[in-house]
Order: C-alpha cells, then structure tokens, then sequence
C-alpha cells in the first residue's frame, strides 16, 4: 500500500470517529454542564470511623511507638526496635543498644515482621486438624501424657537449642513434670565446631568470635557477612577494620577460602576457589605453615597437597596470620569435625583464643546435635514413644534424613506440635498447640553467655495462639503467664547477678534498653590438646561426580521464612536470583557440560533428586554444585510454593519455588543429569560486568583502588571527574540540602537495606513473572559487579537508588510536572500528578525509577496491616521510586517543630541507612557543617556515579579500597 | 481528531482557570473570635451570664482599653493590686485568671471583638454572629488574580465564538456547535460561575447525619470545653483523632441529661450503652461518619499545625456554633497553598512561624 492510500484511510478513519464521536461528546458536555449549574457535587463513598472505646492512657492514634524486643528469625537474637503504629507492628528495625547486634538488623530479620501477619499462621488449637478449644486440647495432651506414662511408653520432647532461660525454664518444668528427655537438634548446625573444641579444648563449646580484633583473617567457606552464626554482630564488627584510613594502617586483611562464591568471600581481599575435598589439606597446610612460623613444637597433620593456587596464597595468608599473632583469626564454616580441629589448632598458634575468639564465655545458640535426632527417630521408630512434642523445629522438612522422620513419627502415639505456622511436622501433628510470633510473646534470649535480650509484645496476639512456654508450663501441671514466668526466672537468674537494688526498676529499666549484660564466670579458654592435630586423618579422594555445597542463603536461610514474599523477591546478594534456587556451576563445568543459565538440570544421589535451573557463577570451585537450601517447602503455603502474584491470563502458570535440597545434602557426590528443558531465572540484574558487551568501553560507575596505592594517593582510583556541562543555572539550598554517602568498602551486598525499604515504603512485590521482565519494584537495589578473570573474579557492590541529582534528567522530561525538585535537594514524585507517560524512568540514566503495571496483589487483608500507614500505596499506572524517605524527613521536622527546636540533619536516618549492620549508609544536611554527611562529601574517595553528564547527584559513594597486602 | 482535543482541552483551560484558588486568609476579627474561642471561652461569655468569670458583655464600657489592655497581658498585676479586679476577684470565689500570653496586638485584637461582639446585640446570638460562615454564596471569595480572570475568560469566550463562527462557515455544523457550547461555557465561568461550583471531590460544607447528635455547640460553645480536651491527639499526633469513648465517659459517667431536658438524654444513652458493651463485639458501637477526608496522595500533620499556634477554627471553621459538624472549609490545595504562601508580615501574628513549606513532598509523600 503506498502512502497515499494510507493518508486517504486515515482520513476516512478520522472522518468516521469524528461522526461517531460527534453527538456523543456534545451530549456530554451539555450534561456536564447542567451537572454543574445545579450545584451537586459529587461525594465520595461514605466512611466511616468506629474510635476505640477505651483507648490506654498515653496511647495516641497515628503516632508511632517503639518498643525494644528480640529478633526471632533466627538463633542469633539480635536486638530490635518494634514500630508499633495504632497497636500493630509495621517495622523491625536494629536496637542500637543490643550489646551484640549494635543497630542493623539483617534482611530475615527485617522481613520477619511480616511473617506476624502471615495466612498460613494457625488462628486455633487443632485437633485431627479440626479447630478445637484450649481446653479441649490440653484435656488431649494431658490424656495422652497419663496414658503414655501407664503404658510405659516414652515421653519425648523434639527441640532446638532453647533460646533463652525462659524458654529453658519451661522445658525443665515439662520434662520432670512427665520424666520427659529432650532431644535437642538445629536446623542449621555448628556441630563440628562443638565437637572439634570438645576434641582440642576438652569442651564442647561454640567461641564467640571477635572479627572487630581480627587484622588478619581467613575463612574457610564461613559465610560470616551472610548467613553465618550470628551475621548482623559479624559484619558490624569486620566493618569496623574495613573503612581505609589515610593515617593509620588499620585496614584488615581477609581471605576466602571457599568453593562457592559466598557474600563473604565476594567481600574478601583475596578470594580462592577452593572444592569441598581440598578444604582439610588446606587447612592442614595452613596450620603447617602457621606452625613453622610460630615455632610450634607439637606433633602435626600429615602433609596433605592442594592445587597450586591455594597453596600459593595459603602461604601469604600464613605469613600475614603469623606476623598478627594476636590479632588474627581463622574460621571455617566446615561441617567436618577435622577440618574444625586443624582451625582450631591453627587459632591456637595464632594466639587467637581469648583475643579474637573466646570459649571463656561462649556463644550458646545451636548446641544441639543430629545424634539427637537420629537416636529420637530410632526410638520412634521403634514405637517406643507416647508422646512427642516438637518445638520450633521442622524435621519432617530440614531434617538429614526427612522421609525417615516423617514415617517414623506416624508411629508415635501423639505428635503434638507448638509451631505458630503451617509446616511440615506440624503436618504429621494429632495436636497443634500454636505458639505466638515473636511480637506477641514474652520471652527471652541468651546468644552468649552473660548476655540476656528480652522478647516483648509488641501487640495482642490476632489469633487464638499461646506462647510455646504457657502450654509446656500448663502441661507440667504450672500454670502460669508466660510474662509472670518470665519476670520470676528474670529475678532469679539474672537480677540475682546484677548490682541493681530494686527488681522493678531492673524489669522496667531491661525492657526499656532490650537486653542486659551481666558478669558471666569466665570458663577459662581451655587447655590446647597438643595431639589432636596429629590425630587428624588425611581424607580419601572424592567419588565421581559433582561435589555438593548446599548453602544456607541470606534469603532463605534454612528456609522457615520460605512463604514470606519479601525474602522471596529479595535477590540473593550474590546470584541476584529470587523466587527461587539455581545450581550453580563453575563457568569450566559448564561450558564442559554444554550449561547455559536457565537449563533445567538434574541433581540426583542415592534416591533422591531434584530438578533445578542451572546457573554459570564466575569464581566458583570446579566440580562442584552450589545451590541454596530453604525452598521447594510442600507445607509452608502459598507464596513458598510461589503463587503468581501477579496473573495476566488463566493459562500463565508457574513453576514451584526452587526445589529441597535436603534430602541430597548428605551425599559425598551428586550426579548432574542436563534435562532438555529450560527454566528462566527472575534475576533482577542480568549485566555483571562493568564492561559494555559490545562497545567493551568500560565505565567506572563502581570505583575501586588498593589500600596500598590509597595510602600513597587517597585520590587513587578516583581521578577528578570531567565535570559535565549544564544547561541549569543550579539550584540554591538555603534551608537543609540533604544528601548520602555509601562507602563501597563497607557494603557487604548484605541486602538489609533492600527488605528495609521495602517495608518501610510499602514496596510492591510483583513474582516471579514480573521480576522475569525486569518489573520488580525496589527502590534501592544492590548492584553486584564482577571484574578479572571469570574463574576468579572480583566482586563489588553497590547500592543503587534514586541519586536526587540536582539537574535531574528525570524532571526535565515529565511533560506533567509529576517530579519536581525540592528547596531541600530532594527529587519529588508526586503520585497525583503522575499519568505514567514513564519518559522520566527513560531519561534516567540510574535506572532507579519503577513503573506500577498493575495494582499489586492487596488482597491479602492480614498482610495489608503491615503496610506504613505514612507512606502511600500508590496505584497502577504511577512512577515511583525511592523518596530518600521523605516521611522520615517530615517526621522528624514535626518532631523538632512540635518541640521548638531546628532540626538537625543527623536526626533523619533513612530505613536503608538505619538498617545497614556496617553502617556504610550515611544521610544528613550538607549545609549542616561537621555533620557526617557534609564530612563525607570531603572524603577523597568520594565520587559520583556518571558525574561526566553533570546531573549533580545527591547520592554519592566512596570509593572501594580493597586491601592488596598480596 | 485533533480539532476536538484541542476543543476539550480550551474548554478544561478555561474551568482550571476559574476555580483558581478560593478561600482567602481568616480577617484580623475572625482571628480575635477564635482567640477569644481558644484563651477566654472556658471562663467567660459575652452576654450569656457569668460562668467562672464575669460576663465581658459591654465589659469596653466599664473599663478604660489600657486597663483592659493591661489587664489581660498581665492579670496578676492588676488582682493583686487594682481594686477593682480585687473586687472582681472576690466575687468570683478568688479563682484567679490565668495569663493567657497575648502580644499586645493580640490584646487590642480581643478588645475589639468584645466590643463588636457586645454590640452586635441579643445574648445568646453574639458568638454566633461573630464566627459564623458567611452565606453559602459570599463563602467563596476569589482573590485577586482570580477576580481579573475574567479578562482572558472573556477573550477565550471571544475568540471560541468566533472559531464557532468560522467553524460554521467551513467545517460544518457539528464543530461549530462544540464551540459555540464552549464559547458559552467559558462565558459563564467568566462570569463568576467558576465561584459557584465545587471542583470534584470538594466537600466544603457537607454536614452529614451523625449516629449521635453530638452538639459541638453544647460541648465547645456552652460548656467551653477546650478543643484538646477530646481531640488530644491533635497536638501530639498528625491525626487528631475521633476521641475514644472513655474520654465521653469522663464527663458523661455522671452527666446523663442533656440541659434543659427533663429526662435523661437519649443521645447520651447511646454513647453510655457503647461504653458499657465495649467488651462485647456484638455491642454497639458508635459509627461516626467521615467528614474531613483529604485527598489520595496527601499528609497533614496536626501536631505541626496546631504547634504553631494556628487555631482549630482557622480551618475546621467555628466549630462551637455548629450543632451538627460541618466541613468549613474546602481543604483543597489552593486553600492549603494560601496560607503556606503567607509571608511573616502577612500572616496571623499569633502563629509562631508564619507560612509553610512549599515543596510538593511537604504533603505529598
């Protein structure tokens, strides 16, 4: 058709719309008008308020209350700040005062407050699964308990390693109630490290690591920054070595010696891939060298050969370590018992054993053992158990051998279950007493010895639930609140070790701050057993087929959390994957095996298999296959098996949410089958390299220099910026001029910031299908940039979010004025104005804006109670992104008004900067002079991201020093 | 096709203009009233007897403006030596005025309004006359360049005839008559039809049927009861809150008759049978309907508002004259925009900080 024809039907087209249109448009015009000369108006829906009736004196609707409580997501008990809004908790923030924790608070942590208004919690006693009165079901319990007792049949009870004396307390009060034993099992372990010191110090204990001591430091395959022991009090600690200084050589030096590329080891100095099987002769080979260097005397390991590289670098390593005597540390997260005794046998010569890690006064989470376990399923097994209660483990999912338990239990008399949510074990339960999330319990937690962390409601329980600790208390015939139980082991054990005078003005004061600290007896270190590491025996070589290295993600941990949304769109900080596990292989294997991303693979051992998408993962040990433990859960609900939140058509289906690992988790080998299949992967980056693919022009948008060439010029690596030109006269702050700084040496890539925002700014979580067309919302994101050589890369991160330029590209473009600039710096977006033309998001040169496709999912009302009620959820068809948390802003503006004072800009910590355990987040008033923020802005390392096109941002960032001591 | 947009999009122009903002900022005699409301009304009437302290009604007679003046900028002065306030002071059972913390600009302002008020005639009527809204249709007063809208409102009317003129001699008729209708249209916002109208969503003046007839008349105007009384989330929260039903009982734990009734209130029994049944969830409950609802996409804050001195009257209207509770005001942004704009020297001289902060995330977070 040539162009004359198409002119002359257009015209037609526009001929006949016009008719069509005509009468239409003036008949409502004409009816508009009457509308309005007669004056109506037009209402919106009637609503209506129902006030509390007896509303608590010093209550105050709309105003947010704080209240100091104990992070539960995990063993670690870190000390959180509950917001508690109009009687329901929306946020967790870190407790600054915690004695472990110090502020910061990880991404599952974060995340956990909306595991508080999860679906899937039980919202009653049930019995036979049928929702049934407490009283009904403890009259069951108690029946079963006497009739068990009768027939001779043992009462058991199924525990982690409980978290608190509260929680002990009650435990001891059930188990001499029914002449019960306890068999007390973790989920994730440190078995080996137990044993290993039961083994060289004579006691079966686990060290509390110092990492802030440590100016020397090697890992091996400890995941310390990610999920590891206790990694919110980690990262702050290794933080504080990690900032470079120009006077002092104080950097740390750290190096990974691991098979998968884990956070920690993206953030290591020096980074070797090392497999599974060489990880004992290597630390056999370090604690040689270590030794040599020392002038140990005592017997050693046999000689055991690792590849060249890791011998290379363990000698470096070795001479760093010997030089830091006493300042240096060693640590694995290996589950074999001798690689454990090698590392402790290496701390030992180092003189790390009361500097930088102690057994005086030990940590005192996961003290249990998979003995246990086996032994309980035996007796079970064999039917020799009435009764078994289970409490806050899931064995019949992360269980080493989950089949086995779930068949064994069915021959139990009772299984009587005291989980607050839906799992697998609680599936196989006669009776569900469901305890109470976190925020609607008392309790406590002892992380370490001597340090005491209080768990407090932060609101009524919503359902019809029980603390764990009152049902085991009023089935061993004592009843009791759990706060008054609480407040009587308190004085007891604690207050009775403090110098306070009064025990309510002790409570009052505890609860206040969250934990105390009391004067634990000091164990003493131990004595080193000389001829442990000589008992140590050189391993066999490994079978054929692919070494597994199953990891607990920062993510998914062990996966309890699996049908929490947020963790599941959270991207893992290191494969940027969400919904979902990947395997993982070394970039030789998989050109070997013909892998590219996305390519369904087969992981099988023994019986057991799963079908996985494969992923190509520079830096990681060859032969190996690394994948995250936590999904593919059967009971946990919805989201865990990963509903679509977002369904376009009828026919869009989705695959399940990753697959379990755990019953392959205890093979030696796995055989890698390639499936024809194809799986994509909802990564959220999928550019990893600074270098363009095919211009090869590299941009420096992530900065980095070593801390030798930075103590020589702390401008290395940051040459001064080609300042761009502008068509802008500029702006003038004359009020506040607020502004960030993140020190890329600090930032771990934990990914608290990203759960942080998006709890705090109502961030719409879209699945796995949006996040597959680049649709996820989050505001900030942590880029993640691999550099060198692919089999043993580099690794940066960097948190991107709107940069609040003062030119911004975005402002120029909106034909709307839907984002404007600020007298205070900030770039608005205001929802109202937006009708979604998204140019702003194409001229934004961050990439930091997200569009709303869609309404996102609200439907869950008891989820919805989470949102922040400050910030708005905005609607389909709007631009947002980050707002450098203006409410937070106002907030505190009224805050200083209300109180007659000018605000300072210190004042004002966004969620991601409040949230950061390394603290490398830093907001504040440029204008406000010795501020942090105005003191950053004269850091040499500091630059801007893209300041050759002159947009002026807001954010900036400091430039990554990594420390080339080698 | 583009004609017709360019057509809807004239019309539309020409409406925006209109409804330029409406509301102008409150008259010095309306901030002395609400001052009056705020400091003097829990002690004293004008015209309606004494209560804790004298009646002020022709109160300007008696006494000369400096005593006056001086009097309530620092009443201690004056009771302890004047004796005429001791006087006073013994007839009122020795209750002494608080300092209420006036400038003396504040002061001459109240002076004037209990003379406008004493004069303005029947007791019963004054504080009424001196607060209430003015007629529906005086209540939208355009400001200035809002009134000389209507030089280019008659222009566009102008020209859109003389584009229907033109439309009629080449287009045909149908283009003709959208502007002719537009011609027309933008002639009778022109006109002053623009003040006439509520934009979408404005709610000023909605006045809905409460489940309880709740007099803000009986409990802030008669009674005085202090606007933070029941409202105290007002200063410490950015809501100020429906208040909870235990703060009713406060009061209404013994207070079951309405004034001038003989039996005990039916209207009361409804807040008392909400109270008593609090616990039970089948009980009733007291379902207030909405009525000050701002906008998607918008804060307000309270507490910074009323921190700044800026009285509830200054928005909510006269609320103590209002048996049933209306919407005063029309809480659109050019109405919030009006005062945010005020300049120290413009604005009331009772608020700490004078104007806002302009910025769009100010509100619209």
């Amino acid at each position: 058709m040539n162009e004359k024809n198409i002119d002359a039907l257009e015209a037609e087209r526009d001929d006949l719309h016009l008719s069509l249109r005509r009468r239409e448009f003036i008949g409502a015009l004409g009816g508009a008008f009457a509308a309005l000369s007669s004056g109506c108006g037009l209402r919106p829906p009637k609503e209506k308020i129902v006030p509390a009736a007896d509303l608590p004196e010093g209550a105050v609707p709309g105003r947010a209350d704080w209240y100091a409580t104990t992070c539960q997501a995990c063993p670690a008990a870190c000390g959180a700040l509950a917001k508690v809004r109009d009687g329901r908790p929306i946020k967790l923030e870190g407790n600054p005062d915690h004695p472990l924790s110090r502020g910061g608070l990880c991404a599952r942590g974060q995340a956990s407050v909306l595991d508080l208004y999860d679906s899937e919690r039980f919202r009653s006693p049930l019995a036979g699964g049928k929702p049934v009165s407490w009283a009904e079901a403890d009259a069951a319990v108690l029946a079963a308990l006497k009739q068990a007792g009768a027939s001779g049949r043992a009462v058991r009870v199924l525990t982690g390693t409980p978290a608190g004396l509260s929680a002990a307390a009650a435990l001891e009060a059930f188990l001499a109630r029914w002449g019960a034993k306890a068999a007390v099992y973790d989920p994730v372990g440190h078995e080996a490290i137990l044993e290993a010191h039961r083994l060289t110090h004579g006691r079966r204990a686990l060290p509390r690591y110092h990492f802030a001591q440590a100016k020397v430091l090697v890992g091996f395959d400890a995941d310390f920054l990610g999920a590891w022991l206790s990694p919110v009090e980690f990262t702050k600690d290794w933080s504080r070595n990690r900032a470079p200084s120009e006077e002092f050589d104080l950097m740390s030096w750290h190096a990974q010696f691991e098979a998968r590329m884990s956070p920690t080891g993206a953030n290591a100095d020096l980074r070797v891939p090392l497999a599974p099987e060489h990880e004992r002769p290597a630390a056999a080979l370090l604690g040689r060298l270590v030794a040599d260097r020392t002038g140990w005397s005592g017997p050693r390991p046999p000689r055991a050969s690792v590849p060249e590289r890791a011998e290379r670098a363990l000698r470096d390593a070795a001479d760093l370590l010997a030089a830091a005597k006493g300042r240096a540390l060693v640590v694995s997260g290996s589950s074999d018992v001798d690689t454990q005794v090698l590392v402790n046998w290496t701390n030992h010569m180092l003189g790390a054993y009361g500097a930088t890690l102690e057994l005086s006064r030990p940590a005192l989470i996961a003290q249990g053992s998979r003995a246990a376990l086996s032994a309980l399923t035996a007796e079970l097994a064999a039917g020799k158990v009435g009764v078994l209660v289970v409490h806050g483990v899931n064995p019949a999912y992360d269980g080493p051998d989950a089949s086995a338990f779930r068949a064994a239990a069915a021959k139990a008399g009772l299984v009587v279950s005291l989980a607050p949510r839906r799992d697998e074990t609680a599936a196989l339960a006669g009776i569900v007493a469901p305890g109470h999330h976190a925020l609607e319990s008392w309790d406590d937690a002892r992380p370490g010895a001597g340090v005491h962390s209080l768990v407090q409601p932060a609101m009524a329980p919503l359902f019809d639930t029980r603390s764990a600790a009152e049902s085991l208390l009023a089935w061993a015939g004592k009843p009791s609140s759990a706060h008054e139980h609480l407040r009587g082991v308190w004085r007891r054990q604690v207050f009775s070790r403090t110098k306070a005078k009064d025990f309510e003005e002790f409570w009052t004061e505890s609860l206040a701050r969250g934990a105390v600290t009391v004067e634990a007896p000091g164990l003493g270190e131990g004595r080193f057993d000389a001829a442990a590491p000589a008992r140590v025996k050189t391993p066999g070589l490994s079978a054929s087929g692919f070494a597994p290295v199953f990891f607990h993600s920062v993510a998914m941990f062990d996966g309890r959390q699996a049908n929490n949304p947020l963790l599941q769109e959270l991207p893992d900080p290191v494969t940027k994957a969400t919904w979902g596990n990947c395997a993982s292989f070394a970039p030789e294997d998989a050109a070997r095996l013909g892998l590219v991303e996305g390519r369904l693979v087969r992981l099988s051992a023994g019986g057991a298999s799963a079908v996985l998408p494969a992923h190509v993962q520079p830096g990681q040990a060859p032969g190996t296959v690394a994948a995250a433990l936590g999904y593919g859960r059967t009971e946990a609900g919805a989201v865990a098996a990963n509903f679509p939140t977002v369904k376009m058509l009828p026919i869009e289906k989705e695959e399940g949410g990753g697959a379990d690992l755990y019953a392959l988790s205890s093979a030696a080998s796995i055989a890698v089958e390639v499936l024809g299949g194809m799986s994509a992967l909802a990564k959220s980056q999928t550019q990893d390299s600074l270098t363009e693919p095919f211009t090869g022009r590299t941009r420096d948008v992530l900065r980095e220099t070593s801390y030798q060439e930075f103590l020589m010029d702390p401008r290395s690596g940051n040459p001064e910026a080609e300042k761009g030109h502008s068509l802008w006269p500029g702006h003038e702050y004359k009020g506040h001029k607020w502004a960030m700084a993140v020190d890329l040496s600090l930032c771990t890539g934990c990914s608290a910031c990203v759960v942080s925002c998006y709890a705090e700014n109502n961030v719409p979580i879209v699945g796995k299908a949006e996040v597959r067309k680049s649709r996820d919302m989050a505001w900030l994101r942590v880029d993640r940039y691999y550099s060198g050589d692919p089999e043993s890369p580099e690794t940066a991160f960097q948190p991107m979010l709107c940069q609040h330029c003062d030119n911004a590209p975005c402002e120029t473009v909106c034909p709307v004025l839907a984002t404007v600039h600020s007298s205070e710096g900030l770039n608005m977006q205001v929802y109202n104005r937006c009708v979604g033309t998204r140019y702003c998001a194409n001229n934004c040169p961050y990439k930091v804006r997200r569009f709303n496709w869609f309404d996102y999912a609200h439907e869950d009302g008891l989820k919805n109670l989470q949102l922040n009620p400050d910030v708005v959820v905005r609607t389909r068809g709007v631009m947002e992104k980050c707002s450098f948390c203006v409410q937070r802003i106002y907030t505190a503006k009224a805050e200083a008004k209300t109180a007659g004072r000018t605000l300072k800009g210190s004042e004002v910590v966004p969620a991601c900067a409040q949230s950061c355990p390394a603290g490398a987040i830093v907001f504040g008033d440029l204008n406000e002079a010795g501020s942090p923020a105005a003191r950053a802005a004269e850091d040499p390392r500091i630059y801007s991201v893209l300041a050759e096109i002159g947009v002026g941002p807001a954010v900036r960032y400091r430039t990554k020093v990594r420390n080339k001591k080698v | 096709m583009k004609r017709f947009t360019l057509f809807a999009a004239l019309v539309f122009l020409s409406g925006a203009a209109g409804a330029a903002e409406k509301a102008a900022a409150p008259s010095p005699f309306q901030r002395s009233a609400a001052l009056f409301q705020s400091k003097c009304a829990k002690c004293h009437t004008v015209g309606r007897g004494d209560r804790v302290g004298p009646d002020l009604k022709g109160v300007t007679e008696r006494r000369t403006r400096e005593w006056l003046s001086g009097f309530i900028r620092k009443p201690a002065d004056y009771l302890d030596k004047d004796p005429e306030a001791k006087k006073l002071l013994e007839k009122f059972n020795g209750v002494r005025m608080d300092v209420p913390g006036l400038s003396s600009a504040d002061a001459d302002g109240l002076i004037d309004y209990l003379e406008t008020a004493s004069a303005g005639g029947a007791a019963g009527g004054t504080e009424e006359s001196a607060l209430a809204e003015d007629a529906p249709e005086e209540r939208i007063t355009l400001p200035e360049e809002g009134r000389r809208l209507w030089v280019p409102g008659l222009a566009g009317a102008f020209l859109l005839a003389a584009g229907a003129a033109l439309a009629w001699r080449t287009a045909g008729g149908g283009p003709a008559a959208v502007l002719a209708v537009a011609a027309l249209g933008s002639l009778y916002w022109s006109a002053g039809g623009r003040a006439r109208h509520h934009l979408l969503g404005d709610q000023q003046g909605y006045e809905p049927a409460q489940p309880v007839a709740f007099s803000h008349k009986t409990h802030a105007g008669t009674l005085g009861v202090a606007c933070l009384y029941c409202h105290h989330g007002a200063e410490k929260s950015d809501v100020a809150g429906v208040p909870s039903t235990n703060i009713c009982m406060n009061c209404h734990g013994a207070v079951r008759k309405a004034a001038g009734q003989a039996g005990p209130s039916p209207e009361i029994a409804k807040v008392v049978a909400a109270w008593e049944r609090r616990a039970d969830p089948k009980g009733p409950r007291l379902e207030w309907v909405r009525i000050h609802s701002l906008p998607g996409f918008v804060h307000f804050s309270h507490r910074v508002h009323v921190n700044n001195e800026v009285r509830c009257q200054e928005c909510h209207g006269p609320v103590q004259t209002m048996e049933r509770m209306r919407q005063a005001s029309s809480l659109s942004m050019g109405w919030c925009v009006n005062c945010h704009r005020l300049a120290p020297g413009a604005a009331p001289t009772h608020w700490k900080r004078a104007g806002g902060p302009l910025d769009c995330a100010a509100c619209h977070w």
